[in-house]
């Protein structure tokens, strides 16, 4: 009840609105998400009461930026800030949603939510106000990188919301970045709409900082000949869930991901993944990585959903996981659920710690351990790292994950 | 073929074990309380001890709530509705197999099983257990030569009680799940094996459970201990009546393994699995867990599970002793409108164990399969290694296929591997084989036992011949 008190105390009754009445209304039979529901089963359930502890905080301070916009190019965005866009060029279109088309659509994907698999976005909704919402139609081809940040001030929760409609044919690239700061706790959800033979290449960096905490949201919908291409990549926060949820809601469409998430100390990170596929032809190439150090604790669940439709669905999982203390903890659960008969599903899990072998070759040739085990962690995170789209020119992550703490 | 022919008749009997021996039986009253829990172990002259376990797991029993997170769908069973006790009539002490019902030896005879001692060339000393008493237990002489123990848990119960005060509910705690306590409290025969140190049980020992009364349930209990550097292979099989109720089964199986040794577990479950429109059938609850105790000890779980309506099993193996090995080899073949969830569990506690998991999976028709399977690597763990693989094959396009692999690490210095695929039967495999001659059925058999050989490879031979028929028997209709 606690967090519905809040809500209500920052606003009067008048204030909130209709999303945030309908959310709340939700929220208030369970305010929170049931602890022995497989989803929620192994979330730290301290670490999520610190989450919510914060005061809800609405505007935030400036924010430095993680590196420069080296390119006039480059669009660059930050949710909360009020922005009144409308970028017509010849070739494309950036243009923000109405507030009628943002409403109505949230409203309808509110109607398809359950409690426990949505209740990080009921939250999210129910807190976020008008200005935190950032809601973009983006159509034509060549369309110059988007980058979109969203943060959350020292002391406080922040909810920001993305909604993203890609019109027909439309390709881009879209680099979204979380960025923690210290005791803080930032509640991201962001819905894409992919309309048909669209194609985008997003990439989520969620980077905090000393004792930040995330639960971070997506929704996608696919439609048909669509292909959505994530490249994620969570770490150095206190509590983080990232949760993805990708809906072909006609078959037909294409679906990379490629995550990982890197956790240290007591941090713990998850991440849960929901692929359905609700029509034939359907394709899916996944790969989760997770590394826990120290007494940390990584979680990898994905689910895949092929029901009688879905014939010829085309779907691997594969979930590698590195274990570099005794102290750290992995849980891996990959699951495929099958109706349709004509399909090649496959999923893969392993668990173990550096290659031995490897790294005993590289002492022969005059490497040091710690060399050694430096080139095969950055084998290991390059493998993600380089399908995280933009970044990877200005933003070097790999220094930062393998040279900070 | 002479063998073609033979799979042919038999088809014609869909489930050729349904028949019901009509015999005099001893029940008690439905309903379970504390006085029918008492009546029970009064009826089997029990000690102290074990009414006392009883009584403690009933009280934990109904404490606890039934399982719901199984992927199975079935309606609820009353609890009250069920007899706890049946017995077939027969003189009060039997000192050989002569003096035994002979309309039970006939039953058994229907069924395939081998009790009459003449047929030694079998070589596999069988325990029958009928509804809830072990009726008899062959090869008892041969074995106790070599020190080997084999007998109903009652007979146990008095003769070796020590041995039963010490393991009963060692590894499966009454209070471990809802299934466990309940047959803690109301169990009622079953088979017990003791090896003793240094022996290698000279043959196979096998159980066998045939269920005949409609409305009593099945609440057996097993209990196998190999000692130091002994080693045994136990099969069992199970076959019901048919009724359109459906029947509880919900047995224990506890193993212990001590330095050493190596204990195989097999079973061919063909319970009755209800008609085509899903009337009738054994719900099948069974928790089977082995204990590697010792160093280098080892226990394999082998299974073929083709029967029942409901399914709900984990034979599981917990890894203590240094370098101790688990092995779970499944084929789960469910048709029409049958459910199983049915994996394992390794859970490695000591350092340097190893777990293999081979599962395979085919549904057919409606039905629902579903590997739930946990790996877990303790603290302690350290060099322990697991292979996990589970295969789904589904025919038609009404069945489902499920896969929950759980898996759990904490230790760095252990390496874990899982992995999973579905497919379906290949065209062009299919096609080939009908472009050689042979027809689409056998063909579809043929695959299907191909698909399960790594898994077959583990039976021991009877049963691996047996699994094979058996397979190809439930399968068909479905294809096409």
């Amino acid at each position: 009840m606690e967090i519905i008190e809040k809500i209500k105390t920052n606003k009067s009754d008048d204030n909130l609105t209709e999303i945030q009445k309908i959310c709340l209304h939700k929220l208030q039979s369970s305010p929170l998400p049931n602890p022995k529901s497989e989803l929620w089963r192994l979330s730290n359930k301290s670490k999520l009461s610190t989450f919510l502890d914060f005061s809800v905080n609405e505007k935030d301070s400036k924010f430095d930026m993680p590196y420069p916009k080296n390119s006039q190019s480059t669009i660059r965005l930050i949710i909360g800030e009020n922005y009144q866009i409308k970028l017509i060029e010849k070739n494309y279109s950036i243009q923000q949603l109405s507030e009628d088309e943002l409403q109505k659509y949230i409203k309808e994907q509110i109607s398809f939510f359950k409690q426990n698999e949505n209740w990080s976005d009921l939250l999210n909704l129910s807190l976020s106000c008008k200005n935190n919402i950032l809601g973009l139609k983006i159509n034509g081809s060549k369309i110059p990188p988007i980058e979109i940040f969203s943060n959350a001030s020292s002391n406080s929760l922040n909810a920001k919301t993305l909604v993203i409609f890609l019109e027909k044919n439309c390709d881009v690239e879209l680099l979204q970045v979380n960025l923690g700061k210290e005791n803080s706790s930032l509640s991201q959800s962001t819905f894409f709409c992919l309309k048909e033979n669209s194609s985008v290449n997003h990439g989520v960096v969620s980077y905090g900082e000393n004792r930040s905490n995330l639960l971070n949201s997506l929704n996608v919908i696919q439609q048909k000949n669509s292909s959505y291409n994530l490249g994620s990549l969570h770490f150095k926060f206190n509590y983080a869930r990232f949760e993805i949820s990708i809906n072909q809601s006609a078959g037909n469409a294409k679906t990379h991901i490629k995550g990982m998430q890197i956790t240290k100390k007591d941090e713990q990170i998850s991440t849960y993944t929901k692929i359905e596929f609700n029509g034939p032809n359907g394709f899916l190439d996944q790969i989760n990585k997770s590394l826990a150090d120290d007494k940390s604790h990584a979680v990898f669940e994905g689910s895949i959903l092929v029901p009688k439709v879905a014939q010829r669905t085309d779907a691997s999982q594969l979930s590698r996981n590195l274990l570099l203390s005794n102290l750290a903890q992995i849980d891996t659960k990959p699951q495929l659920e099958i109706i349709a008969d004509d399909v090649k599903c496959k999923h893969g899990a392993t668990i173990s710690q550096l290659n031995e072998e490897e790294l005993f070759y590289m002492r022969t040739r005059g490497i040091t351990l710690t060399e050694a085990s430096k080139l095969q962690l950055s084998s290991y995170f390059q493998e993600i790292i380089s399908f995280i789209p933009i970044s990877k020119d200005k933003w070097d992550l790999l220094d930062k994950l393998l040279n900070e703490n | 073929m002479v063998n073609e022919n033979l799979v042919k008749d038999v088809v014609k009997e869909p489930y050729k074990y349904g028949f019901v021996t009509d015999i005099e039986t001893e029940k008690i009253e439905k309903g379970l309380n504390e006085d029918i829990i008492k009546l029970i172990s009064q009826k089997k002259e029990e000690p102290k001890f074990l009414l006392d376990f009883r009584l403690k797991a009933f009280k934990k029993w109904q404490k606890m709530k039934e399982p719901d997170w199984a992927a199975l769908g079935y309606k609820k069973i009353d609890y009250q509705d069920i007899i706890y006790y049946s017995a077939p009539k027969q003189k009060e002490k039997i000192s050989s197999l002569d003096e035994v019902d002979p309309k039970l030896l006939e039953t058994f005879d229907k069924l395939g099983i081998p009790l009459t001692e003449q047929k030694k060339l079998t070589n596999v000393a069988v325990d029958a257990v009928f509804d809830s008493v072990s009726i008899a237990t062959t090869f008892r002489e041969e074995l106790a030569e070599h020190g080997v123990i084999f007998c109903s848990i009652s007979e146990a119960v008095k003769n070796h009680a020590d041995l039963i005060e010490k393991y009963l509910g060692t590894v499966v705690p009454a209070s471990d799940n809802y299934f466990a306590a309940l047959n803690s409290a109301v169990f009622s025969d079953g088979s017990f094996v003791y090896i003793p140190k240094g022996v290698t049980c000279p043959m196979d020992l096998s159980s066998y459970f045939r269920i005949n009364s409609g409305d009593s349930g099945q609440f057996e209990r097993t209990l196998i201990i190999a000692e130091e550097s002994s080693s045994v292979s136990y099969l069992e099989g199970c076959t019901a009546p048919m009724f359109d109720t459906n029947t509880l089964h919900a047995a224990v199986v506890e193993l212990i393994a001590l330095d050493d040794s190596s204990i195989k577990y097999s079973t061919v479950q063909n319970w009755y699995a209800g008609d085509e429109e899903g009337i009738g059938g054994i719900f099948n609850f069974v928790t089977k867990r082995g204990k590697c105790l010792g160093k280098r000890s080892k226990i394999s779980w082998s299974q073929v599970e083709t029967g029942s309506a409901i399914t709900w099993k984990y034979p599981s193996c917990l890894l203590l002793g240094e370098e101790s090995v688990g092995e779970f080899y499944s084929v789960a073949l469910t048709n029409n409108l049958q459910q199983a969830d049915t994996g394992t569990k390794m859970i490695h506690i000591g350092p340097r164990t190893k777990s293999t998991i081979v599962s395979k999976g085919i549904s057919a028709g409606n039905s629902k399969n579903s590997y739930r399977g946990l790996v877990k690597m303790g603290t302690k763990a350290a060099g322990s290694r697991n292979y996990s693989q589970c295969d789904s094959m589904l025919i038609g396009d009404q069945a489902s296929a499920n896969t929950f692999p759980y898996i759990k690490s904490q230790q760095p210095n252990s390496e874990i591997e899982h992995e999973a695929s579905t497919c379906r039967i290949s065209e062009d495999q299919l096609f080939y084989l009908q472009s050689r001659g042979i027809e689409f059925e056998e063909a579809v058999s043929m695959m299907v036992s191909g698909f399960c050989r790594d898994v077959f490879n583990q039976l021991p031979m009877e049963f691996a011949a047996e699994a094979d028929k058996l397979l190809a028997l439930k399968l068909e209709g479905s294809v096409g």
